[in-house]
C-alpha cells in the first residue's frame, strides 16, 4: 500500500466533505484549504512518481499543460458539484469541459476536442441553462432549500473515496511496464486496421496531399465508416428516437393537442 | 509523433478516475434535479479521458470513435432526462428530489 497516495486520497476526501454544502454552518473557506492542499500533495506525488518510471523519457517527465488543464478540470468539477447555485454549476461545467477540451488537444485528438466544445458547451449546457431557468421554484429566494443541503454527504464521500484510492491503489502500485516494440509508433503506422489500408490502397501521385494524421477528421471518418459503421447508424436511430421521446414527454397535457401521445382520446 | 509512455498513460487515467468519482459524489449527495443530471454529464467526460488516452496510447482511432457514440449518449440522455425533469416540475413545483421518494400510482 502506497501511504502517500492514501493520504492524498484521504485529503481529498475530507475537503470534498467539507466543500459540499451545508446550510448555515458552512466550512467553505477550510475546505478549500484541504483542497490546495490535496491538489498540491497529488500533483508533488504525480511528479515524483513519472519522474521515477518515465523510462522512455521522450516527454521529459510531466507535461506542464497536463498539469494546467488537469487543476482547471478537477478545481472546476469540484465547484460544479458543491456550488449552491445551479447556474454557476453549470457555468462552471463550461469551464470543465474547455480543459478536458485542451487536454484532447494534448492526446492528439483536435477534432474530437472542437467536437466536445461544440457539442457539450455549445448544445447540451444551453439545454440545461434554459431548463434552469425554466424551472426555477417561485419566490423571489435567491438558492433553494434543497440546494443549500445534501443528502448524506458523508457516506457518499466515503463510499467514492474508497472506491477512488481502490483504483489509485491499484494503477500506482506497481512499476509500469517499460516501452513495448508490439506498439506501433509511426505517424501513420497508427494501427488503422481497415481504414489505414483503404487510405492506402490509393494509388500515390506525386503532389498528392501527405498521409492523414492522428487527429484530424480524415482518419476519424474511415475508421467510423469503416469499423463502426452499424453502430453509426444505430447512434443515428438513438438520438432520432430520443428526439421524439423528449418532445413527447416534455410536451404539455392538452386534450386539444390530439390522440398521439397523450394516451387518452380527444373528449368531444 | 513520440510514442506515450505508461506513465504518462496512467496521469490521464488517475485524472479520469477523479472526474468519475466526483461525478458520482454529486450523483449521490446532490438533491437538485438538473444538478444530479449534470453530474452524470461529469462522469461522461471522466470516462471520454480515459478513452482519448487509450486510443492515444495504442495509436489508433478507435478510443475517438468511442468518444463519438459517448457523446452521443451523453446528448439522447440529457434531452430525456431534461424532459423528464420539466415534466416532474411541472407537476410539483419543485426541483427537489426528495418529493418524490414514495411511489405510488
Amino acid at each position: 500500500m502506497d501511504y502517500a497516495l492514501a493520504v492524498a486520497t484521504a485529503l481529498g476526501a475530507l475537503s470534498i466533505y467539507l466543500l459540499l454544502p451545508r446550510g448555515r454552518g458552512s466550512l467553505v473557506k477550510t475546505g478549500a484549504l484541504v483542497g490546495v492542499l490535496t491538489l498540491g500533495s497529488a500533483m508533488l506525488y504525480l511528479l515524483r512518481w513519472v519522474g521515477l518510471h518515465e523510462v522512455e523519457s521522450q516527454g521529459a517527465g510531466l507535461n506542464v499543460f497536463f498539469c494546467l488543464f488537469a487543476l482547471i478540470a478537477v478545481i472546476s468539477a469540484t465547484a460544479v458539484i458543491c456550488h449552491p447555485r445551479p447556474l454557476y454549476c453549470a457555468l462552471y461545467f463550461v469551464l470543465l469541459t474547455l480543459a478536458v477540451a485542451g487536454l484532447f488537444i494534448l492526446l492528439f485528438a483536435q477534432f474530437m476536442a472542437i467536437v466536445l466544445i461544440i457539442i457539450y458547451a455549445g448544445a447540451i449546457l444551453v439545454t440545461y441553462v434554459f431548463v434552469i431557468m425554466l424551472a426555477s421554484p417561485g419566490g423571489n429566494v435567491a438558492v433553494a432549500d434543497y440546494d443549500r443541503v445534501t443528502t448524506d454527504p458523508l457516506l457518499a464521500v466515503l463510499v467514492s473515496f474508497v472506491l477512488l484510492g481502490t483504483v489509485l491503489q491499484l494503477m500506482f502500485i506497481g512499476k509500469p511496464r517499460a516501452f513495448m516494440a508490439a506498439r506501433p509508433s509511426g505517424p501513420v503506422a497508427v494501427g488503422m486496421t481497415m481504414g489505414h489500408k483503404i487510405l492506402a490502397g490509393k494509388p500515390a501521385q506525386a503532389g498528392q496531399k501527405p498521409a492523414p494524421k492522428m487527429g484530424g477528421m480524415e482518419l476519424l471518418g474511415v475508421n467510423l465508416y469503416s469499423q463502426y459503421a452499424l453502430p453509426l447508424e444505430l447512434a443515428g436511430i438513438l438520438l432520432t428516437i430520443s428526439l421524439v421521446g423528449a418532445v413527447m414527454i416534455a410536451r404539455k397535457n392538452e386534450p386539444a393537442a390530439g390522440v398521439l401521445g397523450t394516451g387518452q382520446m380527444p373528449t368531444e | 509523433m513520440a510514442v506515450m509512455s505508461q506513465a504518462i498513460l496512467y496521469e490521464y487515467l488517475s485524472l479520469g478516475a477523479v472526474l468519475f468519482v466526483l461525478g458520482l459524489i454529486g450523483f449521490v449527495a446532490r438533491r437538485n434535479m438538473i444538478l444530479i443530471f449534470l453530474s452524470t454529464e461529469i462522469m461522461f467526460q471522466g470516462v471520454a479521458i480515459n478513452l482519448i488516452a487509450f486510443g492515444r496510447y495504442w495509436m489508433n482511432m478507435d478510443g475517438q470513435s468511442f468518444v463519438i457514440f459517448l457523446l452521443t449518449i451523453a446528448a439522447a440522455e440529457a434531452s430525456l432526462a431534461l424532459g423528464l425533469v420539466i415534466l416532474l416540475f411541472r407537476r410539483r413545483e419543485t426541483l427537489n428530489v426528495d418529493v418524490w421518494s414514495e411511489m405510488q400510482g
